[in-house]
């Protein structure tokens, strides 16, 4: 009988499958997801891209937080930056939106190195403050600056266009997005498994015990922020596509909280994690709406007026149920469920 | 002249409220580690509360308090034994996650509970205009300012003095010796969540009758973190100077510089602070052994 999986060889450890079923099971997955808007409704497809959005958003902010351990909550500054930096570029300058799009990221990257730089020396929760003051001073800026931003007008975001396809309508929206995630994915999968992402994971451990092994600290900080936050600023990009209308209350404070929770439920520090997180997360108000539907009148007054506290109690009680509960997240029920299917009929 | 000097008294004024709200997050951190990010939806709350009780009971002021603190001590004490109690142990980083979730929680409760409407609250407090030195005030600012000044003071003589005091030093100090030499570091929890909360009932009421009672209450314990970090997370006294401090400079900010910059003026001042001193201007610094 099986006792258990074992690795004998490096090349297992560092492969990021050493299983047949695990590569045939994704494979699956992919092809599912790509036949999925000729088998579901436009709504659903809709939704689908916000989750996806979520993973990208979500992938990057594990980067950070969970891989390196430093604590973001400016989550949504970042998002911002990405969204406005496409949005301007595209309708102010007329820039296609291939090259946007990078630019987006790359515009978020270098706005990080201005929160990075100063972070340097700090640790969990003042940095956790200075994250959430930068996200304070990124709003500000852009209410404020309105030759650059519009300010509070916002802007509307249209004509993503490319080979004559738009890219911000049903399914070109849903398959761009969705090439997008699995090369974030894939990116991010890598980065973990090589120096980097390994001078991460000491940095998250022990930072003084990762300097002593000559782990340079200031530049793998920056490096973390810098890669984060361009996959944050490709999400906020994507947001920008999707809503069609920049403008600074999409990326309230609460967006940070959302970001947070997702990698907390999913597993902090787990890329897998990451996107369970955010499906699950991104289609927690669908199941809200659904239950006011079973049990209340979605129509009612209650529900309209208070739609944004009911949300925002639902993810309270959510972050604080695994923490209290499963403090591994999804991942770590996933791995349980995993164990108890292998080791049957044994427990353990 | 008289432009600086209404300057100063108007960010003397905002500035009590973010000492007040400082010394809670301060209280609570000095004695458990953990910033409480509920600390402005608790001040909502509480400040909630008085104003249905005032509006149901008709209370002056200082009667107003007497019922409103025990009630939000208590509600302090209840939020400790069914969140955090649960977590000891666990990770600062899931420990203060917690708290998130509860904000956000209790934000969404409040807002359901008495609506998205503002209200006007004068807590009981007198509205004619007193002049001092030139300066106009309202007797609430007064109360606000001289509510931050006798809650300083008591915390200092709290801290230095009484046994309880003493004990909530200790276990800041080190957690595991306190606990060896006989004190209680959970009832020290207990302790420091329902002070705690007891500040922000009088942060809370003073900050309503002053501005208004509005469902954006809970956001000015974010604007309160610049005078957090400046006070150093764990000096209670600090952050009540660093609240004055903070509300005179976004003053002047918003006087002399422009019109925008108050909200961020403090965020900019923090960033800056923590560049130079990582743990704040009071805090004391921590050394660390590998």
């Amino acid at each position: 009988m099986r006792t258990g999986h074992f690795k004998e060889r490096t090349a297992q450890l560092v492969a990021l499958s050493d299983s047949k079923v695990v590569w045939s099971f994704a494979g699956l997955l992919l092809a599912l997801v790509l036949a999925a808007p000729f088998l579901i409704g436009n709504y659903q497809v809709t939704l689908l891209v916000s989750a996806m959005i979520a993973i990208v958003g979500a992938v990057g902010l594990n980067m950070l937080t969970g891989t390196t351990g430093l604590i973001s909550l400016g989550q949504a500054g970042f998002l911002a930056v990405g969204a406005y930096t496409n949005a301007i570029l595209m309708m102010d300058y007329g820039w296609p939106v291939w090259l946007s799009m990078p630019a987006a990221g790359v515009v978020s990257a270098l706005v990080s190195l201005l929160v990075g730089v100063p972070s340097l020396r700090l640790k969990g929760l003042y940095l956790a403050i200075t994250t959430l003051a930068f996200a304070f001073i990124i709003n500000h800026v852009i209410l404020y600056a309105e030759w650059l931003t519009h300010g509070p007008n916002g802007i509307f975001v249209s004509g993503a266009k490319v080979f004559g396809v738009d890219l911000q309508r049903g399914k070109a929206l849903y398959y761009m997005t969705f090439g997008i995630t699995v090369v974030v994915v894939f990116a991010a999968l890598n980065i973990q498994r090589s120096r980097v992402g390994r001078a991460w994971m000491a940095i998250r451990d022990h930072d003084i015990a990762a300097r002593v092994m000559g782990v340079d600290l200031l530049r793998y900080k920056l490096y973390a922020f810098m890669v984060s936050s361009f996959i944050v600023g490709i999400a906020g990009a994507l947001i920008s596509l999707q809503i069609r209308f920049v403008n600074i209350d999409v990326f309230a404070l609460i967006l940070s909280i959302e970001a947070l929770a997702i990698i907390i439920l999913g597993g902090l520090g787990s890329i897998a994690g990451a996107i369970l997180g955010a499906i699950f997360l991104s289609l927690l108000p669908e199941a809200i709406r659904l239950f006011f539907d079973a049990f209340a009148d979605t129509n009612s007054s209650f529900y309209t007026t208070y739609v944004y506290e009911i949300r925002g109690i639902t993810y309270g009680i959510v972050i604080i149920a695994f923490l209290r509960l499963k403090p591994e997240g999804l991942i770590g029920l996933w791995r349980d469920v995993r164990k108890y299917w292998s080791n049957w009929p044994l427990a353990y | 002249m008289d432009f600086l000097l209404l300057l100063l008294a108007s960010g003397l004024v905002s500035g009590a409220a973010y000492g007040l709200i400082a010394m809670g997050f301060a209280l609570i951190f000095k004695s458990t580690g953990v910033v409480n990010f509920a600390q402005g939806e608790l001040v909502m709350l509480t400040a909630y509360i008085s104003f249905t009780l005032y509006s149901t009971f008709d209370l002056s002021f200082f009667p107003l308090m007497l019922v409103t603190i025990p009630i939000s001590m208590a509600i302090g004490l209840v939020l400790e034994r069914l969140f955090i109690r649960p977590m000891l142990g666990e990770p600062i980083f899931a420990i203060v996650m917690v708290t998130v979730g509860l904000a956000v929680v209790l934000r969404g409760i409040t807002i359901m509970a008495w609506g998205p409407d503002p209200f006007n609250f004068n807590a009981g407090i007198p509205t004619r205009v007193v002049t001092l030195g030139g300066v106009p005030f309202y007797p609430a600012q007064l109360y606000l300012i001289g509510a931050l000044g006798v809650l300083t003071a008591a915390g200092w003589a709290f801290l230095r003095f009484s046994r309880m005091g003493i004990a909530m030093r200790a276990v800041a100090a080190n957690e595991t010796a306190a606990l060896l030499v006989g004190i209680s570091v959970s009832r020290i929890h207990a302790i420091a969540w329902m002070l705690s909360a007891a500040i922000a009932s009088i942060a809370g009421v003073l900050f309503a009758a002053n501005f208004k009672l509005a469902p954006d209450l809970w956001f000015q314990g974010l604007r309160a973190f610049p005078a957090v970090i400046l006070g150093g997370m764990d000096s209670v006294i600090g952050s009540a100077v660093a609240g004055l401090v903070i509300g005179v400079i976004e003053n002047l900010f918003q006087g002399y510089v422009g019109q925008g910059l108050r909200e961020i003026s403090g965020f900019i001042v923090i960033i800056i602070v923590l560049m130079v001193r990582p743990f704040g201007l009071f805090g004391s610094k921590d050394i660390e052994r590998v």
